[in-house]
């Protein structure tokens, strides 16, 4: 901040109360006027439901083992009743790829609807906004307050805000770690704060991008630090519902007093009162057309519509529209008419062909996954009793819940038998390496490598059988 | 300062992404290091790789930045 770039002064000029930290460009601080309304509402119920299952999961448990856990220690996912190994990483790259076109979908569909209700971004900072408010007062309070000199109640509200803030970051941070470090631990070693180092690292990590993120930068991630915000406009297209103001309708703006007829003044609906600038979280006017800004979040919708109610004009002068619909008149009829188009359709058959491959996988997903290893150090060997002996290394991995015993056939080569550990008793979500004999009479089978091949199956459940080839190598 | 976010946060979500992908095909147990069996704890094992990867984007991207410089900038420092 204090580098010597050619124009600090013009920036320490700035930055008296009027701009905050200047991260990107000099940014003017925004003052975001709260609303109300339809959309306002629906926002809340998505910070409710998303943050009460984001702070709930990891209290639930299951099978008397956290349900919702990420085990790095132990390398296995638990997800209620499922147990995910690394050799499940189709299961991840799938539910990857599903959640990429669930996006192209909803993008093309109705825009940004990701941004505007369900992104972390925008839901911390609602909550920020809201410990704000609490504590400050409105935006026209929080205005103040910025420019006034330093004084006790200054401070008493900003020390308050900046330590509910902070709190509220820890809070996230901790629940954030109890993803991949059991619960119950870090609860015991909560009071003192004696976490392991680097789950103290993770915790105040996290915290302080929180923090960082919803209470500092604000708009600033979606409009510079974004991934998603930079790329999302290719999968617009002129039948994408977007927030719209009616520029026909609207213009030319101007104000007038209440309950006047906007034709008998010459003027459109728009009484330029720049409510739906002060409610946009990100700083824009929605009435110059849709920027890139935009996160889609309705506030504007709510707030003009409210200014619309108090002119008894009718709602939606800024409304969910689409290219189409603006450029060609059409009504809601046409506009809902247009969702469903080759785009969408095509997004959203390839989005449900996953879904039910991905639940389909789910539903068949064998509880045993087997390894088998020929033993490379010892070739093929002659025994007593005519018959020839191969070494394996066999690695049984159970992946339920129980513990469990799996019989060991081999088939390939008539005669073929186990020479020891016929089965094996694997503990409930363990591995079991255990090294095994085949042996094969003399007179069976060709010289060189032959193709046999391991059965396991579980001694409770005959259906639960995986079969794995390998080689048997005869003499010659 | 907006020098320091272009070369931290993209490496930060690379590394977060190459984290992801090395440590679901490699289990930290089969690591060595100078030989010995990498024995920290899995936590310290995963936090290590990634700051280490978070380290080495980062130096992808600051040289990104050094070499991006133009040749108005470059004079004007001499
Ligand atoms: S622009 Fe990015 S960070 Fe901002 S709300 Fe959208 S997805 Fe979230
Ligand atoms: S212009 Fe309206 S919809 Fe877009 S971000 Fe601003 S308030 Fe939200």
């Amino acid at each position: 901040m204090s580098s010597p770039s050619p124009q600090p002064k013009k920036s320490a000029k700035q930055s008296s109360s009027e701009s905050s930290e200047s991260l990107y460009e000099s940014r003017r601080k925004l003052y975001v006027r709260a609303v109300t309304g339809l959309f306002a509402n629906w926002r809340w119920a998505l910070v409710w439901i998303t943050q009460i299952v984001f702070y709930g999961l990891p209290w639930l448990t299951w099978n008397d083992r956290q349900a919702v856990l990420f085990h790095l220690t132990e390398r296995k996912f638990y997800i209620f009743g499922w147990v995910f190994w690394p050799q499940d990483v189709l299961f991840l790259a799938l539910l990857l790829i599903i959640s990429a076109y669930a996006l192209f979908f909803f993008t093309a569909i109705a825009g940004r609807l990701w941004c505007g209700y369900a992104c972390p971004q925008t839901v911390y900072t609602e909550i920020f906004m809201w410990f704000e408010q609490k504590i400050e007062g409105d935006h026209g309070k929080q205005q103040k307050l910025d420019k006034m000199p330093m004084n006790g109640e200054k401070l008493l509200k900003r020390t308050t805000k900046y330590f509910v803030w902070g709190l509220f970051s820890l809070w996230t941070g901790f629940t954030f770690v109890a993803y991949f470090s059991p619960l119950q631990e870090l609860l015991a070693a909560a009071p003192g704060f004696t976490f392991g180092p680097w789950e103290a690292f993770w915790i105040l990590f996290y915290a302080g991008f929180t923090y960082l993120f919803a209470g500092v930068m604000r708009e600033q991630v979606c409009k510079y630090m974004c991934p998603y915000a930079r790329f999302q406009a290719v999968m617009f297209d002129p039948d994408t519902l977007v927030v719209t103001y009616d520029e026909g309708r609207g213009e030319p703006r101007g104000s007038r007093r209440k309950g006047v007829d906007p034709s008998t003044v010459g003027k459109g609906d728009c009484i330029d009162c720049s409510i739906c600038v002060q409610v946009c979280p990100t700083g824009i006017d929605i009435r110059q057309g849709l920027q890139y800004e935009c996160i889609g979040c309705g506030a504007c919708i709510d707030a003009c519509d409210q200014v619309m109610d108090k002119m008894q004009y009718p709602r939606g002068l800024i409304r969910y529209s689409t290219d189409n619909a603006v450029k060609k008149g059409w009504g809601r009829k046409e506009i809902l008419g247009h969702v469903f188009r080759p785009r969408t359709l095509i997004y959203g058959f390839i989005l449900a062909a996953m879904c039910v491959g991905f639940v389909l996988l789910l539903a068949n997903r064998e509880p045993l996954r087997v390894d088998v290893i020929r033993d490379r150090s010892s070739l093929g060997r002659e025994i007593e009793g005519g018959m020839i002996e191969n070494v394996y290394n066999l690695h049984v991995i159970n992946m339920s819940e129980a513990s469990r015993t799996f019989r060991i056939d081999v088939v390939g080569i008539p005669g073929a038998r186990i020479g020891s550990a016929q089965s094996v008793e694997v503990g409930p979500a363990a591995t079991h390496s255990l090294t095994t004999q085949v042996l094969v009479p003399y007179d069976q089978g060709q010289p060189g490598a032959n193709t046999i091949a391991f059965q396991i199956t579980a001694e409770d459940d005959s259906g639960l059988t995986i079969t794995e080839e390998t080689t048997f190598l005869i003499p010659k | 300062m907006l020098k320091w976010i272009q070369v931290l946060w993209p490496s930060f979500l690379v590394a977060a992404m190459a984290e992801a992908v090395f440590f679901t095909v490699i289990d930290p147990q089969q690591l060595y290091l100078f030989g010995q069996p990498v024995d920290y704890g899995e936590l310290a094992t995963y936090s290590i790789g990634f700051l280490g990867f978070w380290l080495v984007c980062a130096a992808s991207s600051l040289c990104t930045i050094f070499l991006q410089r133009s040749a108005s900038e470059l004079n004007r420092r001499n």
